[in-house]
């Protein structure tokens, strides 16, 4: 299980909060408004921007920098889509809801407060919009749904290739769970989200999020027996 | 585990998780909680609490009745075989989303933002550049300075209609080197990118230092 993550280098000194403005040529104000890092999750060779963290990407994009933005989506866009195939079990109606998902976020990027972190505001959009993809009344077409277990559930499964039929079973268990549990379950489990962030994606509190997670695993586990 | 919320709300997207227990409509904020700390293996754990110490084994292990019991030990392993599924079904969630992402920058650059027309230090004033397209080349400038990564940029005419320009600049700045010079360092760097790379005449360049770049982690540090 991943926690919220902890502040690196905490013996690292701090940036002096009321720097000797009158040395400094200009006006600089130090505002530590949370350090960010040099290197967060680098893509190597994708392009200029690689190094970046997203809080400046946010910021250039959302001034109109469409190559910071294009980093981001270079950056986002692998994580989002997964997470939009699990949610509506359909490749294509995933990829839509992805990059319907990033021009939203290219218009709404000048009003973007920053109250949650670029990844998660994504997470956010692209969940509610999946979500909202489902209330639709329509039909799954049966070929784009997860491959069911070849084993029997009744017998004990071969191990070969055991932990690809578990993964088939539990991926169709999945869809027998309502979409605000799935969703809530996703983000944890297959996305590692935090409680706190999970409730800002999904619009609901903590605790709510703790009593859904409860109710899937419980549903996950029973659907899973055969693989005990 | 707050089974004691003294703040219920109500919170209208939510349906009690079991209908079928007592009481469950009356305080639906904590009814989650309730609900999961409710629920009881046939030996009276609460299920929720025999998970919990599973993931915490520390926890665990000061706990004589879990290890001996049936019912608790059953639960265990099936959370384990849950949980060794979820990483099998994470392993194969990585989509290739080359030809996505291409699609989505395409579509992105036909918005491009372009912000102001400002005019470029040229006699005739026939010439303008749009904001966004020399904030990108300013703050190049700023990231060619080791330790300086810009973040905002924004100019506007000195005067409403003026050649001269004030440029607005926020970085992230590593603390490796003294932020005087590194600020003096990438004012340079701007005034340059302006002058020679735009042809824009620049007045002044504010800069707000409100972000520490730190370095990238080393990849292991357990042992200094």
């Amino acid at each position: 299980m991943r926690q919220k993550s902890r502040p690196r280098q905490m013996s690292r000194p701090r940036p002096p909060r009321h720097p000797r403005g009158p040395e400094l040529p200009s006006r600089p104000t130090t505002q530590p408004e949370g350090a960010v890092t040099a290197g967060q999750r680098r893509t190597p060779g994708q392009d200029v921007h690689g190094d970046l963290p997203d809080a400046l990407l946010t910021v250039r994009a959302g001034e109109g920098d469409d190559d910071a933005f294009a980093a981001l989506v270079r950056r986002h866009g692998s994580r989002l889509l997964a997470l939009a195939q699990r949610l509506l079990g359909n490749p294509m109606d995933a990829e839509d809801a992805v990059q319907d998902a990033f021009i939203s976020a290219w218009r709404q990027l000048p009003e973007f407060h920053r109250d949650a972190s670029f990844g998660t505001w994504m997470y956010r959009i692209v969940t509610n919009r999946c979500l909202n993809m489902q209330r639709l009344p329509r039909l799954l077409p049966l070929d784009t749904l997860p491959e069911p277990a070849t084993a029997d559930p009744g017998s004990s499964p071969p191990r070969v290739a055991e932990s690809h039929a578990a993964a088939a079973a539990l991926s169709r268990a999945l869809w027998e769970l309502g979409p605000e549990l799935r969703a809530c379950w996703i983000l944890r489990e297959l996305h590692g989200l935090t409680y706190a962030d999970i409730a800002h994606v999904v619009g609901c509190s903590e605790q709510t999020v703790r009593g859904r997670l409860f109710r899937a695993r419980r549903a996950l586990t029973e659907a899973m027996r055969p693989w005990h | 585990m707050a089974l004691d919320d003294p703040h219920p709300r109500p919170t209208p997207d939510d349906t009690p998780a079991r209908p079928d227990r007592p009481g469950s409509g009356s305080r639906p904020e904590t009814d989650a909680g309730l609900d999961f700390g409710s629920e009881r293996l046939p030996c009276g754990r609460p299920l929720a609490r025999v998970w919990e110490q599973a993931r915490a084994p520390a926890t665990a292990a000061i706990d004589p009745h879990t290890t001996g019991c049936a019912f608790c030990r059953e639960a265990i392993e099936g959370l384990a075989a849950l949980d060794r599924a979820t990483r099998a079904l994470r392993a194969e969630d990585r989509p290739d989303d080359h030809s996505l992402a291409d699609r989505i920058i395409s579509a992105v650059r036909a918005e491009t933002r372009l912000g102001a027309m400002l005019l470029l230090d040229d006699p005739d004033r026939n010439r303008r550049i749009a904001e966004s397209t020399a904030a990108k080349v300013l703050r190049r400038a700023a990231d060619s300075i080791p330790g300086a990564r810009a973040a905002s940029c924004r100019l506007s005419p000195v005067q409403e209609g003026d050649t001269w320009h004030t440029v607005s600049m926020t970085i992230a700045a590593a603390l490796d080197d003294p932020l005087p010079q590194l600020a003096e360092e990438v004012r340079g760097a701007v005034l340059g990118a302006a002058h020679h790379m735009l042809g824009l005449a620049v007045a002044a360049v504010d800069l707000t230092i409100n972000a520490v770049l730190e370095p990238p982690a080393p990849a292991v540090d357990d042992n200094p």
